[in-house]
């Protein structure tokens, strides 16, 4: 088995269930035009499975519902994570796996900016460029092999923040 | 004040549309797409501009994205640049289908191509890529291209090459936030200047009329208009390389873009700019020398005043239009204003929409 960057993570509990948005009153009206908020981008991205642990984004804290801006008014969402440790060599992967995720689920009127979340990673600044160049999110989207390892983390996106037993990454156990 | 009228929406491609490229004199449009595929259009009626079709598409030629898509100056050829890293020149079969035929493929790219462009004559082809280089290629007969050069000293990917409206000279534009200037020296190419001052990538330049000023579009949200000075030049601007002209930025356009620039525009016949990108807006802006005595008898507006106390300042470019969501809620990765007199207030651009636009400046 290859070396993992991170042969350690800190693992965080999951919330529960498909989602962890509280039920309104509106959301029976389906006549009322539902805005997108933090909450609704979260539950879309916290059970991509990390490149390399059988685990979600949202059990690594990698992603959390507090760092992401949504303004459904103008057309804006921010997403900021936070790689498991500073040197991690998976972040572009990762950030370009929630911005897939974001780009197959939401309206095409969102501009969705991703960042590492500032101070922590060391090459914050490189990641960033690249994750909000489109060109090179473009290109690396015709990149066959790259796009089949996005879709195996992006896998589990639907499984309600927990993905450990459903895919078989290097640990797994089953 | 002149603003922009949309004049047709040209709907075709099946993916995001990444360049637009008017034929040199005839009223006829080449766009590129994520579908890789290039749509020739042409007005149905040359006294008619609001009605356009689609006489060509040119497919196969590539297997992925074609970025960028240019004609050579003489019409007779156009070039495809695209992410399969080659480089694709296609040629009319006049006499027979009237089909487009690629008749070349370039190859030497380690990965994608993202520009193209020829010189004036049509002697010279440049590419650039995101392997750092630029390539610049010797148009010889029987459709046969050498490549004369590679220059290696951007340390990030090219995004775009221009070639000056009448010298041999090429600017390039880079993800490390540079443009560089290339000119040769008996078929010895080299960097002439590097252009700092962009906070991020350049995703685009262009040169005006004359040649003496380039604009460049970047993700850092501004336009940057730079200015040559040549050795000996009346200012009293150094010119430390021996012969060698140095480019200076003039005018920073900021506070107008709220996301990144993809594409700017100089028109090379009434000098009028227009720049796009993710913030779904198309705007133009004239552009004037700062006139500082009229400071003194107090003609200047309070933005002439705040520009004529910036160091360098020598021009301003003032807004004169802009048409929010052009193409909807899309990014607008390109626009180009036709290249000669016929119709030199068409504009044309293309988005993320997959439409293609053609506008006309009106004037009240």
């Amino acid at each position: 088995m290859t070396t993992l960057i991170n042969q350690n993570p800190v693992i965080y509990e999951a919330s529960a269930g498909h989602s962890t948005r509280e039920w309104r009153e509106d959301d029976e009206n389906e006549d009322q035009e539902d805005p997108i908020d933090a909450q609704e981008i979260f539950d879309l991205i916290r059970s991509i499975s990390d490149p390399e642990h059988p685990l979600s984004l949202e059990q690594l804290n990698v992603t959390q519902r507090d760092h992401i801006q949504v303004s459904d008014e103008n057309n804006s969402i921010l997403v900021e994570f936070t790689p498991t440790i500073p040197h991690c060599s998976m972040a572009t992967l990762i950030g370009l796996c929630i911005r897939v995720r974001l780009l197959r689920c939401l309206p095409s009127r969102f501009k969705v900016d991703i960042s590492v979340r500032k101070g922590t990673h060391q090459s914050e600044h490189a990641v960033n460029k690249q994750l909000n160049d489109k060109e090179r999110v473009a290109a690396a989207l015709e990149n066959s092999h790259l796009l089949e390892v996005v879709n195996q983390c992006l896998a589990t996106a639907t499984s309600g923040g927990v993905v450990a037993n459903i895919v078989k990454g290097p640990t797994a156990v089953n | 004040m002149p603003r922009l009228e949309q004049l047709a929406v040209l709907q075709g491609h099946e993916d995001r549309v990444w360049c637009a490229s008017w034929h040199p004199t005839k009223p006829i449009l080449a766009t590129c797409s994520g579908d890789k595929t290039v749509r020739i259009w042409q007005a149905t009626n040359a006294s008619d501009p609001t009605q356009w079709q689609c006489i060509n598409v040119l497919e196969g030629g590539h297997k992925r994205t074609i970025r960028s898509v240019a004609w050579s100056p003489d019409g007779r050829q156009l070039a495809t640049g695209s992410f399969d890293a080659t480089t694709g020149i296609w040629e009319r079969d006049e006499d027979e289908s009237g089909d487009y035929e690629c008749v070349a493929t370039l190859e030497g790219h380690e990965n994608e191509t993202k520009s193209i462009a020829w010189s004036k004559s049509g002697a010279l082809l440049a590419t650039c890529s995101r392997d750092k280089s630029v390539w610049i290629w010797e148009v010889e007969e029987d459709n046969d291209f050498e490549c004369l050069s590679v220059l290696q000293e951007h340390t990030q990917d090219v995004k775009m090459v221009a070639w000056h409206p009448n010298e041999e000279l090429l600017a390039s534009a880079s993800y490390d936030d540079t443009i560089k200037i290339w000119r040769d020296d008996d078929d010895d190419w080299y960097c002439a200047d590097t252009l700092q001052g962009h906070e991020s990538t350049v995703w685009a330049i262009d040169f005006d009329p004359s040649g003496n000023h380039l604009v460049s579009a970047s993700a850092d949200q501004t336009l940057k208009i730079w200015r040559r000075y040549a050795p000996g030049n009346a200012t009293g601007i150094m010119t430390p390389r021996r012969g060698e002209a140095v480019w200076k930025c003039v005018a920073t356009v900021k506070d107008q873009h709220e996301r990144c620039i993809y594409s700017v525009s100089w028109s090379k016949v009434h000098g009028m700019i227009a720049s796009s990108g993710a913030d779904n807006i198309i705007r133009l802006f004239s552009v004037q020398e700062v006139d500082e005595s009229a400071a003194v008898e107090g003609k200047l507006t309070p933005e002439q005043i705040k520009a004529t106390n910036e160091p360098g300042v020598q021009l301003q470019a003032i807004k004169v239009t802009e048409v929010p969501s052009a193409h909807g809620t899309s990014d607008i990765n390109s626009v180009a204003w036709y290249p000669n007199e016929d119709h030199a207030d068409w504009l044309a651009s293309g988005g993320d929409d997959g439409s293609v636009r053609i506008w006309r400046v009106v004037r009240d």
